[in-house]
């Protein structure tokens, strides 16, 4: 005990100094506690002060983001004993999660089915406020142990998110999907932790000793460990194979939440691997299987699976959930390169890819609140009765695919260019077959995108009695993303430079 | 303010005065859009009267050659260790870009008129319309690759939505036929522009650039660049420089459109609205052309020469094919449609010749084809709204019916075959001249080929005279009888004032081609010069 004495003042002040790199996490555990005692006082009318405490909690921790800033200019800092890395790249990551939240937390109550739900929606942003704090964890964590807690704080939250309200059988059936799969996939990544550290004796990626043991096992028990690992991982990143769940899920789960879990777990997750997968790729002393080959196929299959499972389904959000598979996968390519260019490039293009998903997803609140449509069938003809809703979901979609004059253009040009400059010089194969799949599959995501336009605009209505309403709320967030993504297609100048 | 940009944006700064208008004043837009396009006109006729002709104002690979720029930083973002890329808002016109551009304005002007058939959603019609005209505007101008793809792509979403809502019976077929062609091509053209601006630096910046002109110069190229000259790299085996090629001769070929990726062409043709054949036929078909020659050889010379021969066979291929499949239809848009194709060919013929008369008539080809077949569909759309009906062998003798009309159609359709006086001959006679002497001065193509470029033309005479004799001489005979015959009146005074300027155009285009040859020709040369230096 005395032999550990002065260890513990040396901790403990490695702890104090770490605390004033972890101010915006600290605010969001203060918000958290705020919103659920504002919820437990006042009780089932508490929701709409619930959304005003949420949101204005959200835009302190995005302040407080935005000071840290100030703290990376020397370089990433690790902090709370080699747990946590707070990098110039996670800042951002945190700084988007948190602008997208806030428009998610914004959204919650515009969608009618959501809304009606009897016990009232101040459970959910106590809820939201949880998991937007795991995904702060999950930007930052480089530890193995703080990578898995940060995995379930954010699967936890998702898990009451899905099944919040279930209004028929499909929905209950898809919330306890996502728990199953959720827990199975849980389980087998904390295998894959357990197994890295019987074989390194560390939890920590970027110890020394770390990578050197890994390279002294066998390379297939080593490789396997760090696959269960990666399935963990791509759960939440739903890449093919372990997508299955996504389409159930998100079809199944109120729209605001499917939004929720289609843009800002990922976008955690992403920044996740973008720290996990250094050690293995970078350094040079991994013995086991190339894990870039690993990824850059998940990728191909990825962007195929999910832009070609697109083209067939008639349901919006069932649609947007496997385009979100496909969008995966384009993002998983510039993972791959893992240098800053790369980074910026996957931040921007999550960023909008987030942006754009949130607005189509908002749309489809809208039509489904005013004209009580989900299928793409039903869509007939509503463009020309509610124009602006169909040119902004125009745009939008546009926007998705990728072409000129969007954002979503941009992020293409962007991530092509960070994985071309790496095939310049190392004249690797699977980075030409990446691009030519990225390529190839955005001409199958016009087919399928369009067919909202088209039903929009080109179909003629069947003669219906049904009895439209207005809306305003989702149609002023869908105009101003629309704006942005038009103005980020024109000048991405005014988010790129800062990335 | 530069006139250029100006041309560019005016018909967005009349949409917008169109979108704030409110819908009671939907009989006004089209006059709005007709001003819009006039003053577009107006620009660019005196932007033809004063451009500058001479050794020095060659243009291509010369960036101060260029009339009428205008250069501003748009993007740049800092690349780490990979230096700076830097895109620029860089508009420019040399002898090429300048006949075109005139050509477009005009024929947006026709198109205008030949929206009074438009009665449904007006105002997003005219928003569409006028975002196509800038988006083409653009295209012509860009001398950056970005800016060009912008606008190149920017394109495709209008043409989309004015064919799929306001076309006609298979609207939707021909809509997303024509948007997944294009967007085909042009995604992996994206790809190969990625490659090339990580190719090149400005050498007056040191940044990586996306500047045409530029990627022009070899010596921009840094050394182990993917699509550096000198470096000889590969891509899954085949050399660089000639993927790099294929891919944006494909994008091109879809928009030209050279056979075999010619298929939307006459689905999109049919389907589309008067006014939306007539700019596809009249402009967006150059715009494959004129990408051919300002991007794909210019970029690529060296393998635009070592593959001249298959590019002139696949304009033969085209003339041909599209003529024998014009003989053989039975609706007169698409034998319209099918001549296109052919008309076309002759450009691709011209430019693989890579002589100074070859181009110079493809660039006549161009210019006299825009007239043309926005005169031919023009005339089609007159028929089609009085009776909406085009069958060939649906109507007989219309010549004692509506003798104006007849004579309109005659001279179109004799212009079109190349007649002598008349601007296509010109243009085809000026590239099968350079075909015939490809052969000799760089023996690039056979002299086979020009044969059959004479044979497309007698085939052209063929189905031209052939249709002339079915549908307006003889005995009157209609499909619809009496009705047909009440509707089919002569034309009225918008009509007449529509197709005399094109016909007088077609005319003294034939008689005086150096109003086209005197403005191209510098850049022409400068071409060729450029192809021969390499």
């Amino acid at each position: 005990m005395h032999d550990l004495l002065p260890h513990i003042s040396v901790q403990l002040n490695n702890v104090f100094d770490s605390i004033r790199f972890f101010m915006p996490e600290i605010y969001l555990g203060a918000l958290f506690l705020i919103v659920l005692i504002t919820d437990l006082i006042f009780g089932k009318t508490s929701t709409t002060l619930c959304r005003i405490v949420a949101c204005a909690g959200i835009v302190v921790v995005m302040f407080k983001d935005l000071q840290q800033v100030a703290l990376i200019l020397d370089g990433p800092h690790l902090i709370f004993t080699n747990m946590l890395l707070l990098s110039r790249g996670g800042v951002f990551f945190k700084l988007i999660i948190d602008l997208l939240a806030f428009i998610l937390l914004l959204y919650f109550t515009w969608d009618d089915k959501l809304s009606s739900h009897q016990k009232g929606l101040a459970d959910l942003y106590t809820i939201t406020i949880a998991s937007i704090f795991g995904l702060h964890l999950m930007v930052m964590a480089v530890n193995l142990l703080s990578i898995y807690l940060a995995i379930e704080i954010v699967s936890i939250a998702s898990y009451l998110m899905v099944a919040y309200r279930t209004e028929n059988a499909f929905s209950t059936e898809a919330g306890l999907k996502y728990v199953l799969f959720g827990a199975a996939s849980s389980a087998i990544m904390l295998y894959g932790i357990s197994l890295l550290y019987g074989f390194s004796g560390s939890l920590d990626l970027f110890s020394a000793g770390f990578i050197d043991q890994l390279s002294k096992v066998n390379t297939i028990s080593s490789s396997f460990a760090v696959i269960l690992v990666l399935v963990g991982i791509g759960f939440k990143l739903s890449f093919v194979p372990i997508h299955f769940w996504v389409p159930d899920v998100y079809q199944g789960a109120p729209t605001p939440v499917t939004a929720y879990l289609s843009t800002v777990p990922k976008i955690g997750a992403f920044a996740l691997l973008f720290n996990f997968l250094p050690p293995f790729l970078l350094l040079g002393k991994w013995t086991g299987f190339d894990l870039s080959i690993i990824l850059a196929v998940a990728s191909i299959v990825t962007m195929i699976a999910g832009n070609f499972a697109a083209v067939i389904q008639s349901n919006v959000k069932r649609m947007l959930a496997y385009s979100s598979i496909g969008h995966t996968g384009f993002a998983l390519m510039s993972v791959l390169i893992l240098n800053q260019q790369g980074l910026s490039a996957l931040t921007y293009y999550l960023f909008v890819y987030a942006l754009a998903n949130i607005g189509a997803l908002v749309l489809a609140t809208y039509f489904s609140n005013v004209a009580g449509v989900d299928n793409m069938d039903g869509y007939k003809g509503l463009g020309l009765k509610y124009p602006v809703a169909g040119v902004c979901f125009t745009i939008i979609l546009v926007s998705l695919t990728g072409l000129p004059v969007s954002a979503g253009f941009t992020g293409k040009l962007f991530v092509f260019s960070a994985v071309y400059n790496i095939y310049q010089q190392s004249h690797n194969i699977w980075l030409v077959l990446l691009m030519g799949t990225g390529a190839l599959t955005t001409v199958v995501s016009l087919f399928y995108y369009i067919k909202i336009p088209l039903n929009l605009f080109l179909k003629r209505a069947d003669i219906s009695e049904i009895t439209y309403k207005k809306d305003y709320n989702p149609l002023i967030l869908a105009v101003v993303i629309s704006f942005v993504l038009v103005l980020l297609g024109i000048f991405p100048n005014f988010v790129i430079k800062y990335l | 303010m530069n006139i250029l940009t100006l041309l560019i944006f005016i018909p967005v700064l009349f949409g917008i005065i169109i979108m704030l208008l409110p819908s009671s004043l939907r009989n006004s837009f089209k006059y709005i859009t007709l001003l819009a396009t006039l003053i577009q006109l107006g620009i660019s006729i005196w932007m033809y009267l004063n451009f500058k002709t001479g050794a020095n104002f060659g243009g291509i690979n010369h960036e101060d050659q260029f009339q009428f720029v205008q250069k501003l930083p748009w993007i740049s973002l800092n690349l780490g260790s990979f230096g700076k890329m830097q895109i620029d808002y860089f508009v420019g016109i040399d002898g090429i870009s300048i006949t075109l551009l005139v050509m477009t304005s005009l024929v947006m002007v026709i198109a205008t008129l030949a929206t009074w058939e438009i009665k449904s959603n007006l105002k997003g019609f005219f928003l569409l319309f006028l975002l196509l005209d800038m988006a083409v505007v653009g295209v012509f101008c860009a001398l950056d690759f970005f800016l060009f793809y912008m606008f190149y792509e920017l394109m495709l979403l209008p043409l989309y939505f004015l064919i799929g809502m306001w076309g006609g019976a298979r609207r939707e077929y021909a809509a997303i036929k024509f948007f997944l062609y294009t967007l085909f091509g042009s995604v992996f053209m994206l790809l190969v522009m990625v490659g090339l601006y990580l190719s090149v630096t400005d050498p007056a910046t040191g940044n990586h650039t996306f500047n045409i002109v530029q990627m022009m110069n070899p010596a921009n190229y840094s050394g182990n660049s993917v699509f550096s000259i000198a470096a000889h790299q590969t891509i899954l085996g085949m050399p660089a420089r000639t993927v790099g090629f294929v891919v944006l001769f494909i994008a091109f070929a879809i928009k030209v459109p050279v056979v075999p990726l010619h298929t939307w062409l006459p689905d999109a043709h049919v389907e589309a609205p008067t006014p939306v054949s007539i700019i596809l036929a009249g402009i967006l078909l150059k715009i494959g052309g004129y990408g051919i020659i300002r991007i794909c050889i210019g970029i690529f010379p060296d393998v635009a020469t070592n593959h001249a021969f298959w590019i002139g066979l696949l304009g033969v291929i085209s003339i041909l094919y599209g003529a024998f499949n014009a003989l053989a239809q039975k609706d007169l848009k698409r034998m319209i449609a099918y001549s296109s194709v052919s008309h076309m060919g002759f450009v691709l013929l011209g430019i693989a010749s890579q002589t100074a008369e070859g181009v110079s008539g493809a660039v006549m080809q161009m210019v006299s084809h825009g007239f043309l077949s926005t005169m031919l569909f023009f005339l089609v759309g007159v028929l089609y709204n009085r009776v909406h009906d085009r069958g060939i062998n649906h109507f007989r003798g219309l010549g004692n019916l509506m003798p104006k009309y007849t004579a309109f159609v005659m001279i179109a359709f004799f212009a079109s075959l190349g007649l002598p006086g008349f601007s296509a001959f010109v243009a085809e006679a000026f590239t099968l001249a350079g075909t015939f002497k490809s052969h000799n001065v760089n023996g690039l193509l056979p002299y086979w080929m020009a044969i059959c470029g004479t044979l497309g033309i007698l085939l052209g005479a063929a189905y031209f005279l052939w249709t002339l004799q079915r549908m307006f001489f003889g005995q009157e005979s209609l499909k619809g009888g009496d009705v047909w015959k009440t509707a089919l009146v002569d034309l009225n005074l918008r009509e007449k004032l529509t197709l005399a300027p094109l016909a007088i155009i077609a005319l003294v285009l034939g008689i005086m081609p150096s109003l086209v040859f005197d403005k191209v020709n510098d850049s022409v040369l400068a071409l060729i010069q450029f192809l021969q230096a390499k």
